[in-house]
């Protein structure tokens, strides 16, 4: 790999898995039930690449100990995609782009990917889809690829939308089940109302930039055209405009991840999703696309540091979508919808911790990222696993006991669990740690000082409130606006989302274990359908899910104790603005968060138990103390009824008046003028009958006229 | 063949489909079979010419002005004394695209006909390649008189295609279709005289050189006062006539989807495809270069209809029954895209509004063409009745799909090319090219045209998903007394489906379609140069105008030059692995 140079695996990374589809679209019939060997060996090679273009980036970024991280970045352009002259030229390369972001987001892309996709043999396998099935993996591990590696907003939007409608035929890929065809609609135009926002705001940025582009460009006569979240912006303290502008087009972002990603008010859509085939759900709905919000924040938070109401506004959607996501997971007896609200309330999280607007917030959200993907995807193909030999049945109170028909399934799953539930030293402990201490450290900012005068001493940054006063430092934040904007952006905000974070992480604890006690202990139930054979899925299918669970065992005390990944992070050019830059602390492990973390499950946990241990699981649990919570849980607060009440059905009503108008009034109009010519002909006609008294009568009647005409004028 | 000149070359290509249309006619008494081939063969030999010209417009010699004409044929008529008179034909940037784009619908038109059609299958083929002379003849000519007679001439095919060869209610569609759009082009043409004669007042010169015309009326403008009785004013209008009902631009599309509806397969094909397209053509090449100030003037009202025109037509088409009138309405909604695209006056909603008209004649020719097959297929065109289509002719709903994805703006077709330029175009335009008084309208309906976007998919997705997803559908078959109901008439067991996917003549007609919807998405910039100069050209008079009317600095942004200019006092360290 030595001669091949980094753009190159930088362009093969989503290109394999292209030519894999392509190949699968053109054979599939051919390949038949080894369909799914140009999807698998692509991105089994496209994994390569990723491997290796992050050690690349590893080794330029170093240790991370001489102090603040320079910024490493690799451009490629591939071709001009549209070149417009005029008054503000309208330039988009094709052009890719590598720096650690990418990179972490490309190895996280292409192993849960190629993970999948082995899983899938398993799963898949006998479906008359099959070779539908690997081509549409493939297509969507190209977009995503493309979707993290792309340097310029319109590219952004155009995988933003390409993903979208992966998801859309995956999600609609048992096509002629009536439900997984309203789904993938649903999915489909909720994420175009996200869509919306990204349009809109691609063109604000680029009026108010005057680029598309994330990195600087050399124009012909050597002058440097600085790209939005270039360096040489990035390093400009006034380059980023705060005010109406700016919020509008943070809001407008903000609004585009709500819909990939999820968030409330577009979540409606993921619960639905789950219709798809469940590999699908793991790679797609849990692991990958959904995170695309939280990348596109992380990647343009130079724009957000200059709009605080804007970045706030991130952290209280994010908090509260994981909340009530979390709450109504705690009602649901369909395993894998209990997974698919679990990933909104992560993924909330993942918002809350962006919005903090510190460099621990966004280093914690992609932390959370990568241990999301592996342990949530671990989950989903748990999930799957049970669905596969359970003969389709999901609803877990038809389930008991089933550890000890699919032991492998239940433990991987128990690990998955864990992890979800914040269990140290498992994976999700660790990145949920963090974001609570972004979160703790926006809520109580003197409680931090420590850190932060270490930090100023390591020269990692200045001290939060020195920066504030320091003159360049005041430009980033002043100009249009002092930091303490508004009410909304105080500590006192923080201090509520960090309670609102730390009671969710109860009741992840809680839905999660729920989930496991009910579906894996108690008296052994194996529902009808399942047969007489219900066993452990084959090796094709636990492979990946001992693989993942490891994963999801070890990662979050590997990135962490190393302190590897935020190092690494810290060099993406987006994170060494000034702004984000000043907001850096000396990584620390917080004991009274960690407890405070560790307690909250252990609370969850055993409540689990009290309900749900050794159990039968389908009698009344837990609800029965909810009471009428209940109902407002399980019909996850009324959303859908009331988006179909506001927004659906008054569309319908205005479309069908238009309709109604349209062909009575505008077209009535036309034949009415059309039917001039004739009338008048008729008319004439009429009166040529030859008859006297007809002719008198119409001169009596005209006369008459004329004189009710003058009346009429006379009286105005 | 180099001995051919290029002049000679457009002639041929013209004249080939009349040719084609008399070989037809004499081919009538071997039968449908036999008539069918000469068609198709009339309609491949016109498109590899005619391909073979615009690639030799595309690699002309490059000493060559980018405006200059292509392929010139002139005949003297009467040039003596005042009169300078000549027949002219030829190509430019403006046309060559939509030239090209005849010449491929074309062929497209006679293969989805080639089950459709049994009776009369002379009057038929002869008739489609009638048109297709005409459709080539209208962006070719480069005089008055001869667009004019290629202008009419493309409805006299139509009518008859209708009027015969159409359903249930052809002959109100063909008439009306036939009234509407020749009430409005008799306008036109007044307007066009008196764009001659207004001429000729002023130069002494009589002429029907639109590029002539275009340079004097540049020099001596139409007048735009009350002293000189806003004669611009109504020539503009009387063009906006023939033009408006041509596009159509809401509220004079009523005809649109009668028409469509009742049309033949390869009917609609031409009709969406190429002739909706003439309207917004007579505005490029007629309208904004030669009467910029009524334009300018227009410009915002124009803005506002096509805005209007997006969401009605998408609002409409979401409750349409019949999947044939949805896409009619779609084509309402799309060409509201491209009146704002025109009438936005920046150079990238220009360019923009020039790409998209191909682009929706390529995705509504390939929708309606699908539909057409559907009906030979089920015999229904109610979306109520057909459902789980995609079981039983997966390769027909992979292409259904991809024009749905391409009409919807899906990134990586070629919708999205041109929705996109329109759209960021109009945000231009909103943001610094218009008085502040008018900021917040223009700003509110660039916002509104992207919530179209929305709307769009809405309605798209749902006639995909009752039409082709769900479980399989058997749709009363009421007239299966014609050879297709037959062989697919037992309402037994549905679950192994009759397979009924594309035939060769329907991939063949479909293929290329989809090939370009592919190429322009990824590439379009090769689709976007060739066009540009000529586009700027005629639409720049109206660009100033509308700055001189709304006071604004011409051609100066703050934004993009104020962080230009603090960019590159800045220290640059470039840093890359």
């Amino acid at each position: 790999m030595q001669d091949i140079s980094p753009a190159t695996l930088l362009v093969l990374v989503p290109l394999l898995p292209l030519v894999g589809a392509i190949v699968t679209v053109a054979f599939g019939r051919l390949l038949g039930s080894r369909a799914h060997l140009p999807a698998v060996i692509s991105i089994a090679a496209a994994l390569g690449c990723a491997v290796v273009l992050l050690a690349g980036t590893a080794r330029l970024v170093g240790d991370g100990h001489g102090g603040p991280a320079r910024p490493v970045e690799m451009i490629t352009t591939l071709w001009q995609w549209a070149t417009v002259e005029g008054s503000q030229p309208f330039s988009i390369p094709v052009a890719l782009r590598l720096d650690p972001l990418t990179a972490t987001m490309l190895t996280i892309i292409t192993s849960v990917g190629l993970l999948v996709a082995i899983y899938s043999i398993g799963y898949m396998h006998d479906d008359p889809g099959y070779p539908r099935f690997f081509a549409l993996v493939a297509t969507f591990v190209f977009s995503m690829a493309m979707l993290v590696a792309a340097s310029n907003f319109l590219l952004v939007y155009v995988f933003w939308e390409a993903v979208g409608a992966c998801s859309y035929l995956l999600i609609g890929f048992w096509f002629r089940k009536p439900e997984a065809a309203k789904a993938a609609k649903k999915a489909f135009l909720v994420n175009r109302v996200g869509d919306f926002g990204l349009a809109v705001a691609t063109f604000l940025l680029w009026m108010t930039y005057g680029t598309l582009n994330f990195h600087d460009t050399l124009s012909a006569d050597g002058v440097i055209m600085p790209g939005i979240l270039g360096q040489t912006r990035l390093a400009d303290a006034a380059g980023y405009v705060g005010g109406i502008v700016g919020t509008a087009i943070c809001l407008l972002l903000l609004l585009a991840a709500c819909g990939k990603s999820a968030q409330l008010p577009l979540h409606v859509w993921l619960p639905d999703a789950m219709e798809g085939p469940t590999p699908a759900s793991s790679l797609i709905h849990a692991a990958t696309m959904v995170t695309a919000g939280i990348y596109l924040i992380a990647r343009s938070c130079p724009l957000f540091m200059a709009c605080p109401d804007a970045l706030t506004t991130v952290s209280i959607v994010g908090a509260t979508t994981a909340l009530v996501a979390g709450l109504i997971g705690t009602v649901q007896n369909d395993l894998k919808r209990v997974l698919a609200y679990s990933t909104i309330s992560q993924l909330g999280y993942m918002f809350a911790s962006l919005g903090t607007g510190t460099l621990l917030g966004f280093t914690a959200a992609i932390f959370h990222l990568l241990t999301h993907a592996f342990f949530k995807a671990l989950l989903f193909m748990g999930a799957g696993s049970v669905m596969h030999s359970m003969g389709g049945v999901i609803d877990m109170r038809r389930f008991g006991g089933l550890r000890r028909v699919m032991p492998i399934t239940a433990a991987t799953f128990l690990v998955g669990g864990l992890a979800l539930a914040g269990v140290a030293p498992f994976a999700g402990f660790f990145s949920k740690d963090e974001i609570l201490a972004s979160l703790h450290s926006r809520g109580w900012p003197d409680a931090h000082h420590e850190d932060h005068h270490a930090a100023a001493q390591k020269g990692y940054a200045t001290h939060f409130h020195l920066a504030a006063s320091s003159p360049e430092n005041a430009a980033v934040q002043g100009e249009n606006e002092p930091r303490p904007l508004s009410r909304i952006d105080s500590p006192a905000t923080f201090r509520t989302l960090f309670w609102m974070s730390l009671f969710t992480a109860g009741l992840t604890a809680f839905y999660t274990f729920r989930a496991v006690f009910m579906t894996f202990t108690g008296p052994t139930r194996v529902p009808e359908e399942a047969g007489h054979h219900a066993h452990e899925s084959p090796p094709v299918m636990t492979a990946p899910l001992i693989i993942l669970a490891i994963a999801s065992a070890v990662s979050g005390w590997l990135l962490f104790s190393t302190h590897a990944l935020a190092n690494f992070l810290a060099a993406t050019p987006s994170f060494t603005a000034p702004a984000v830059v000043a907001t850096a602390v000396k990584p620390a492990f917080h004991w009274d968060l960690a407890l405070q973390g560790t307690l909250a499950a252990a609370i969850g946990i055993a409540l689990a138990a009290y309900g749900h241990l050794g159990r039968r699981s389908d009698g009344p649990q837990m609800e029965r103390f909810l009471g009428p919570l209940q109902t407002l849980f399980a019909r996850k607060f009324f959303l859908d009824e009331i988006y179909t009440a506001l927004v659906v059905r008054p569309l319908e009503a205005v479309a069908f008046i238009f309709a109604l108008f349209d062909r009575r009034v505008i077209d009535g109009l036309v034949d009415l003028v059309a039917g001039i010519p004739f009338a008048v002909a008729a008319v004439v006609r009429q009166f040529q009958s030859g008859l006297l008294q007809r002719y008198a009568l119409a001169g009596v009647v005209g006369v008459l006229a004329i004189v009710v005409a003058l009346a009429w004028q006379l009286r105005g | 063949m180099n001995g051919l000149s290029p002049a000679n070359h457009l002639l041929l290509v013209i004249l080939m489909p009349l040719v084609g249309a008399v070989v037809a006619w004499l081919m009538g008494s071997r039968g449908q079979q036999a008539v069918r081939q000469s068609a198709a063969f009339t309609a491949v030999a016109t498109l590899v010419a005619a391909g073979w010209l615009v690639i030799r417009f595309l690699t002309r010699p490059a000493g060559l002005s980018a405006l200059e004409p292509f392929a010139v044929i002139e005949v003297p008529w009467l040039v003596e004394g005042m009169f300078d008179i000549r027949l002219s034909l030829g190509l430019d940037g403006l046309s060559i695209w939509l030239f090209g784009l005849s010449a491929l619908l074309s062929l497209t038109a006679v293969l989805v006909s080639w089950d459709a059609i049994k009776e009369k299958p002379v009057g038929f083929y002869g008739l489609l390649l009638l048109l297709e002379a005409a459709m080539l003849g209208v962006f070719a000519a480069r005089d008055i008189i001869l667009f004019y007679v290629f202008f009419e001439f493309t409805l006299v095919p139509l009518f008859f295609l209708i009027g015969i060869w159409g359903h249930d209610e052809r002959r109100k569609a063909a008439v009306k279709f036939f009234v509407y759009t020749l009430a409005g082009s008799v306008l036109s043409f007044l307007g066009l005289l008196a764009i001659v004669l207004w001429h000729a007042s002023q130069t002494g010169t009589i002429t029907f050189d639109i590029a002539g015309l275009t340079a004097g009326l540049q020099a001596h403008p139409l007048p735009m006062t009350a002293a000189g009785g806003w004669l611009q004013w109504l020539v503009f209008l009387a063009l906006f006539a023939g033009f408006a009902v041509k596009v159509p631009i809401v509220p004079f599309h009523t005809w649109l989807p009668l028409a469509h509806v009742e049309a033949p397969t390869g009917g609609s094909v031409d009709l969406a495809g190429v002739l909706l397209k003439i309207g917004i053509y007579g505005f490029l090449r007629f309208s904004l270069p030669m009467l910029p100030e009524a334009s300018a003037a227009a410009a915002p009202w124009l803005v506002g209809l096509g805005v209007f025109g997006i969401l009605y037509g998408a609002l409409v088409a979401l409750v349409q029954t019949d999947l044939k009138r949805l896409i009619a309405y779609s084509s309402v909604s799309h060409m509201g895209y491209i009146v704002l695209g025109l009438f936005a006056l920046e150079p990238l909603a220009l360019e923009g509004a020039n790409l998209q008209l191909i682009n929706h004649g390529l995705s509504s020719a390939g929708l309606f063409a699908l539909v057409g097959m559907i009906y030979e297929r089920f015999h229904t065109r109610s979306i109520a009745n057909l459902g789980g289509i995609a079981a039983k002719a997966p390769w027909l709903t992979v292409l259904f799909m991809l024009f749905t994805f391409s009409s919807i703006g899906l990134p990586g077709l070629n919708g999205f090319v041109g929705e996109f330029m329109i759209l960021a175009g109009s945000f231009q335009r909103a943001w610094a090219g218009v008085a502040e008084s008018f900021f917040q309208p223009y700003l509110f309906m660039a916002v509104s045209a992207v919530v179209g976007v929305v709307l769009g998919a809405w309605y798209m997705l749902w006639a995909v998903e009752r039409v082709f997803f769900g479980p399989s559908r058997e749709p009363p078959r009421s007239h299966s007394t014609d050879g297709h109901g037959s062989h697919a008439h037992h309402h037994g067991a549905h679950d192994d489906v009759d397979r009924c996917d594309l035939r060769w003549h329907e991939a063949a007609a479909l293929l290329p379609l989809a090939v370009f919807v592919v190429w322009i998405g990824i590439m379009p910039q090769a689709f976007l140069s060739p066009a540009a100069p000529a586009i700027e050209q005629s639409a720049r008079a109206a660009r100033e105008a509308f700055a001189d009317r709304m006071n604004l600095p011409p051609q100066d942004h703050a934004a993009g030059s104020s962080i230009a200019a603090t960019a590159s006092s800045l220290p640059y360290s470039p840093s890359s692995p």
